[in-house]
């Protein structure tokens, strides 16, 4: 990715924010780019950890609480416990290849244009001045 | 039974081959590994696909392969939910961490935690909880080896252990972050053949009907088995299953040698695929290990439950032998020491990646960062890592051999996850994420989970008085995974440290972290 040169180059310990930051953060942070990456990412990120914590939960307490059940026969040896645990791989590789697409299709694009901009130095002209912005702490 | 007999002459010619390759690769990688960025992240080059693999060499423990195999084995049902787990944690992985750690950390996780908080006690913090998941994570590894090559090699227990250490300490002192890399993937490579051949051999003898093999299984168990197709067996209390499913979830995003392998990609964008790649490679191992676990139940049966060993640790091993021929048959022997020789590979990949992560949080966050403030030269902090991996690394040996092979150490991983699920990964999401956090709440927080997590284990009925005791704890606590209490309080710690601290001007140096962070603007270059 062709991210800008690096402000600390070949330092060995990070100084962290003890130093000038080379680009202006904050106005980064409240450009329109920058907060469509985030509204979109939550949009997904979001629901998608909620959904996946309660799924193995969910499956965790039915082993826990509903022993019969889960070792009831689907078909011969195949047990509903079993076939549930195969559905917590479907659900890890699906979420991760949706994430790993949003993230190619519609979080990329948006990051680029929020290293350009730093780049090219437009985010400091577009928003206020330091400070007033940050209302909403 | 011959595993436990006289020296195993195959197992010592494919240790021999593994050792080689290993070596190979550690003289190569020295060349690389002069500089600190080399020692500790591999220059970041390497890609995704490699560290997919990496990272699964360096998460598959020697409990995943023969542990779990033996758990389904023995337990049936059990055995397998105990994997979901570790599955599932890679979401959390990478939803939560991986990009961020590439695009804000250095070398360790608490270069993302001093990003934003005072250096000095945001690094302690984390060099604490890095240093305290390590230290059980090593010795449950260390013990584990002893006990598994005094079994399958024949060679006694001390010397085993000292032979593992030396060459961790070989891959890590020499090869640094390089040869590591290199060891977890051909041992990543190895463990996947392994066990794939495996499975075919057992899938072959029901047909390839994996329906039939559950049948066959469940047909094998006696009338006093503990062998079950469903739930319950080996994890009777719902709320222990909760509390180690809660721990297995959140702890991986908190396991230090498993986050530090995200630094060594040249990007976020690499960080990402690596995750889905170990998604794909964890995901079918455990698939299999169900076939390995189901299969020698299938064909060993009940009389074979006693030769597996506690926790039925040597099922794999003595499937592999029945699969081969059968014991003195070449190729049972041959097949034995193949497996063998796996487990070692498997278990040498996973202690150098967690020495070199505690040799990190020594070296590069409390020697250069806190006592020489950074003033320091590349190589004099190289230097300084070689020599904090060679303490750590004897430490860690002279624990396992004077704790010895009766060493309990059943509970270590477990506590290990429950560690980092309740110290490291609240202080690190925490950071990412909330703007009002400060350095007073990170070092509560992690303050909190880290003696909530240990204290909670050592009264747990497994370890105080006794994982033998009819009478269970004397202060009446029943649980023996800690998680569902202490990962809440590293969360409250966090959050209490912070609203009751003055402390300000983290709402500042968050804007730097977020933006960084979610963009890789500013980010550690390849």
């Amino acid at each position: 990715m062709a991210t800008p040169t690096a402000p600390r180059p070949g330092e060995p310990a990070d100084a962290g924010s003890s130093e000038v930051p080379q680009y202006d953060w904050e106005a980064l942070e409240h450009t329109p780019e920058f907060q469509e990456l985030i509204r979109k990412k939550k949009r997904f990120v979001l629901p998608a950890t909620i959904f996946f914590l309660s799924y193995y939960m969910a499956f965790i307490l039915l082993a826990g609480y509903a022993k019969s059940f889960m070792a009831s026969s689907v078909y011969e040896g195949l047990t509903v416990g079993y076939v549930l645990a195969l559905s917590q791989f479907v659900m890890v590789l699906v979420l991760g290849i949706m994430y790993l697409r949003f993230s190619n299709s519609e979080y990329d694009p948006l990051r680029q244009r929020v290293i350009d901009m730093a780049q090219r130095g437009t985010a400091r002209e577009e928003t206020p001045a330091a400070g007033t912005s940050g209302a909403d702490r | 039974m011959t595993v436990f007999a006289a020296v195993n002459v195959e197992a010592i010619v494919i240790f021999t081959i593994v050792l080689s390759i290993t070596l190979g690769i550690t003289y190569w990688a020295s060349k690389r590994a002069s500089s600190a960025v080399g020692f500790y992240a591999a220059g970041r080059q390497i890609t995704g696909a490699q560290n997919g693999l990496a990272i699964s060499g360096d998460y598959l423990s020697a409990a995943s392969f023969l542990g779990i195999a033996g758990l389904i084995y023995v337990y049936g049902f059990d055995g397998f939910l105990y994997s979901i787990g570790f599955l599932v944690a890679f979401l959390t992985v990478m939803f939560l961490l991986a990009e961020r750690m590439r695009n804000s950390g250095k070398y360790t996780i608490a270069d993302v935690l001093s990003f934003r908080l005072r250096e000095r006690p945001a690094r302690v913090a984390a060099a604490l909880g890095t240093l305290a998941v390590v230290a059980f994570y090593l010795i449950a590894q260390m013990v584990g080896a002893g006990v598994l090559i005094q079994a399958l090699v024949g060679i006694d227990f001390t010397p085993a252990v000292i032979l593992t250490g030396i060459f961790m300490l070989c891959y890590v002192i020499f090869g640094g972050m390089v040869a590591t890399t290199w060891v977890q993937i051909v041992k990543a490579v190895l463990l996947m053949a392994g066990i794939l051949v495996m499975s075919v051999f057992v899938l072959g003898k029901v047909g390839f009907n994996p329906i039939e093999l559950f049948n066959r299984a469940n047909e094998n168990k006696g009338p006093e088995s503990t062998f079950s197709l469903g739930p319950g067996t080996f994890l009777p209390e719902p709320i222990d299953t909760v509390s180690l499913g809660l721990a297995l979830v959140l702890g991986t995003a908190g396991l230090p040698h498993i986050l530090m392998r995200f630094f060594t990609v040249p990007n976020a964008k690499a960080a990402r695929s690596s995750v889905v790649w170990a998604m794909f490679l964890i995901g079918f191992f455990y698939l299999l290990t169900t076939f390995i676990g189901f299969g020698a139940r299938a064909f060993l049966g009940e009389k074979g439950v006693e030769a597996a060993g506690t926790g039925g640790n040597l099922a794999a091993p003595n499937l592999a032998t029945y699969l081969g021929g059968g014991e003195g048959t070449f190729g049972g022997d041959l097949f034995l020491a193949v497996i063998a020789g796996v487990a070692f590979a498997t278990i040498l990949a996973v202690v150098a990646g967690l020495v070199l992560s505690a040799s990190g949080a020594v070296a590069h966050d409390i020697w250069s960062s806190i006592v020489r403030k950074g003033k320091e030269s590349d190589r004099e902090e190289v230097v300084v890592a070689r020599i904090a991996a060679f303490g750590i690394g004897l430490i860690a040996i002279a624990v396992a051999v004077i704790g010895g092979s009766g060493l309990n150490v059943s509970f270590m991983v477990g506590l290990a996850f429950a560690v980092a699920a309740s110290a490291n990964f609240p202080a690190l999401l925490l950071a990412l994420t909330w703007r009002r956090f400060n350095t007073v709440g990170a070092v509560t927080g992690v303050l909190c989970g880290v003696i909530s997590a240990i204290g909670l284990v050592i009264v747990s009925p497994k370890v105080w008085p006794g994982a033998d005791s009819e009478t269970g704890s004397p202060i009446g606590w029943t649980l023996a995974n800690p998680g569902i209490v202490s990962i809440p309080l590293g969360f409250i710690g966090c959050w209490l440290g912070t609203v009751l601290s003055k402390e300000h001007g983290t709402e500042h140096t968050f804007h730097e972290l977020y933006v960084r962070s979610e963009t890789g603007l500013g980010a550690e270059q390849a």
